[in-house]
């Protein structure tokens, strides 16, 4: 995918594994989301500096926008950054980029399966899934993905989920 | 939940909790609201009043706990749990047994006065331990533990004994135990008294008396707020000491582990095998004179539980010897010795992130279990089952990622996750690799369950 890591004979398994990107739609998603909240926190610094006037209130506003840009640049690597794949038994998820993470969760784990989508998702014709275990520290949520592929792994989890055991 | 169907509702009518239950419940919420009350009112509003504000309050209480007492009931309806409670707000919550992780029964003091006993059911994904049936007899209460395990069990036997009756069930659960240990309770007492608390008391007082010679201000300000600050210093391991009173291991005849223990509550814990999730062995910094180690049972459903460790249960061992732990490990989880656990260390470049406590670190792969070990002042090992693994993750965070290493969990349904720390990346992506294999061969042989005869229990594959 977007790993630019070293191949080499260390190659590490999850390079190998075929990852299924999510809908770079998200990215739009998350930059809406993103501009709300500067917007929000600009406001309300605007409104801090018109009744007090100081130059922290602009201080803040200015570092409000910084980051703001800061993690929309990063936004747009971090939506590369999540994958999932379906292998035989488990579903792979990974994301971040400063904190690489890579969850590995058996089928024959599941307790239930989250569809959700906010109204901004919606919008953008996306949905989140959910994959939950018994443990509350799995950790296998893949977001942005179209309507019909987050049913069709809904389905397919829930189908995998039902020929195994009762996940315990 | 839906309610019972008329059919079977007939065969096994709904039961009520002991009459007394509510008087129980009452004097609890009396005590509270006394407390409340506290000293001062009563000073201020005389004796008389006192009382009968006390009356007023502990009429309603009463009057409020029997109307949940005549609102409550409880039948098993097939393989169901049923216990409807409430009056404005009805509930009707069915408890599926085969989801049923360790059953506890609990006798706080004034219920081991009176003879009753509550009953606790562990489910997993209950925020709190579901159900708690208070108060029963302690007969009943130990007839129907026996009733619930054995339908949650569906061995044979346990079939035979659900059907013979719930009397027949009880009688056969006490006689057929082997007990496994009992904790002496000097071992116990000398154990909290190696707590840090314990230790720094005397320096404590030290301090406090000095500084009352120096200044020569006895207030009474200060003297109580000593003694307060003392109490609340000790609590922890008085409290340790009275819950852990008396501790005895056993198995009973199904292979389930009898957990027993407490001195003013006493407890008494019935848990499948099948149905520990990981086990934690510690070793703090004071025991260490004594050889002395800690060993802790995870169970899904008290993860949920706030981390009160005085409310959970989960106590393998309070406190004893590596030869005593190596024995339970073994009738816990079979074919693992404590003794012959071998891991490897992070490499050495990990030093960077750890300076000291590098030498501590260490995760292998037993046959068996997933094991890892940490910890420079207090050592801990987590050894996690493969059969009871629930994901495996793998994370690297931006320092390990300029040293080349990464972190992997292995997470269980009891909460706590075995984590073999920064490790070297090609070996934490083969070691993820290899939780996951041995996860699923653990797990036994897809099980393609036709509707009639569902599977509940899983096999557990043993090489």
């Amino acid at each position: 995918m977007t790993e630019p890591s070293a191949p080499d004979a260390l190659t590490p398994w999850p390079d190998t594994v075929d990852w299924r990107p999510v809908s770079p739609k998200l990215i739009t998603v998350e930059l809406i989301t993103r501009v709300v909240w500067v917007v929000v926190l600009l406001a309300g610094l605007g409104i801090g500096w018109f009744f007090a006037p100081h130059w922290t209130w602009g201080a803040g506003m200015a570092a409000v926008v910084v980051y703001g840009v800061w993690r929309s640049i990063v936004t747009v690597r971090a939506v590369h950054a999540w994958g999932y794949a379906e292998r035989d038994q488990d579903l792979l998820v990974r994301h971040g980029l400063l904190i690489r993470r890579l969850s590995i969760v058996p089928y024959a784990r599941m307790q239930f399966v989250d569809v959700t989508a906010g109204p901004l998702e919606r919008a953008f014709g996306l949905a989140t899934v959910q994959l939950h275990t018994a443990s509350a520290a799995s950790d296998a949520r893949v977001p942005g993905l179209p309507p019909a592929e987050a049913s069709r792994l809904r389905d397919r989890l829930t189908a995998l989920g039902e020929d195994r055991a009762e996940g315990l | 939940m839906s309610t019972a169907p008329p059919q079977e509702a007939a065969d096994e009518p709904r039961r009520r909790l002991h009459p007394l239950s509510p008087i129980l419940h009452g004097a609890k919420s009396i005590a509270v609201v006394v407390a409340a009350l506290s000293w001062q009112t009563l000073s201020q509003v005389g004796l008389e009043r006192f009382a009968l504000v006390v009356l007023v309050l502990a009429v309603g209480v009463v009057i409020f706990s029997l109307v949940g007492w005549l609102t409550t009931g409880y039948h098993v309806v097939g393989r169901e749990l049923r216990i409807s409670d409430g009056l404005i707000w009805r509930r009707n919550r069915a408890i599926p047994l085969e989801r049923l992780q360790a059953v506890e029964l609990r006798r706080p003091l004034l219920a081991q006065l009176t003879g009753l006993a509550e009953l606790r059911l562990e489910v997993v994904g209950g925020g709190k331990t579901e159900a708690p049936l208070a108060y029963l007899t302690v007969r009943d209460a130990a007839a129907l533990r026996e009733r619930l395990l054995a339908l949650a069990g569906r061995t044979p036997a346990g079939e035979a004994q659900a059907d013979a009756g719930p009397q027949a069930a009880a009688t056969a659960a006490t006689t057929l135990e082997r007990p496994l240990l009992r904790v002496a309770n000097r071992d116990l007492v000398v154990s909290q008294l190696l707590t840090p608390q314990a230790i720094f008391l005397p320096v404590g007082i030290a301090f406090v008396v000095m500084q009352f010679v120096l200044e020569a201000q006895w207030t009474f300000i200060g003297i109580a707020s000593t003694f307060t600050a003392m109490a609340g210093v000790l609590l922890q391991p008085v409290r340790r000491v009275l819950q852990d009173w008396d501790f005895r291991l056993a198995r009973d005849q199904g292979g389930r582990l009898v957990v027993r223990y407490g001195l003013l509550e006493t407890r008494s814990q019935i848990v499948p095998l099948k149905r520990v999730q990981s086990v934690g062995v510690t070793w703090p910094l004071l025991w260490r004179g004594q050889k002395w180690l800690h060993l802790r049972l995870d169970i899904a459903g008290y993860a949920g539980e706030p981390g009160r460790d005085s409310k959970r249960s989960d106590r393998l061992l309070p406190v004893g010897d590596f030869t005593t732990a190596r024995g339970l490990v073994w009738e816990v989880l079979p074919g693992v010795d404590l003794a012959m656990l071998a891991t490897s260390p992070p490499p050495a470049r990990a030093r960077w992130l750890h300076p000291f406590a590098l030498r501590y670190f260490g995760a292998g792969l037993t046959p068996e279990v997933f094991v890892t070990r940490w910890g420079l002042v207090t050592r801990e090992v987590s050894l996690v089952p493969y059969a009871r693994l629930q994901s495996v993750r793998v994370m690297q965070g931006p320092l390990q990622r300029w040293l080349g290493l990464a972190t992997v969990y292995a997470d269980t349904a009891g909460g706590r996750s075995g984590q073999a720390r920064d490790r070297d990346l090609a070996e934490a992506w083969a070691l993820a690799e290899q939780l996951a294999v041995r996860a699923r061969i653990a797990r036994g042989p897809i099980v393609t369950a036709p509707p009639a005869s569902p599977t509940f229990w899983q096999p557990p594959v043993r090489p």
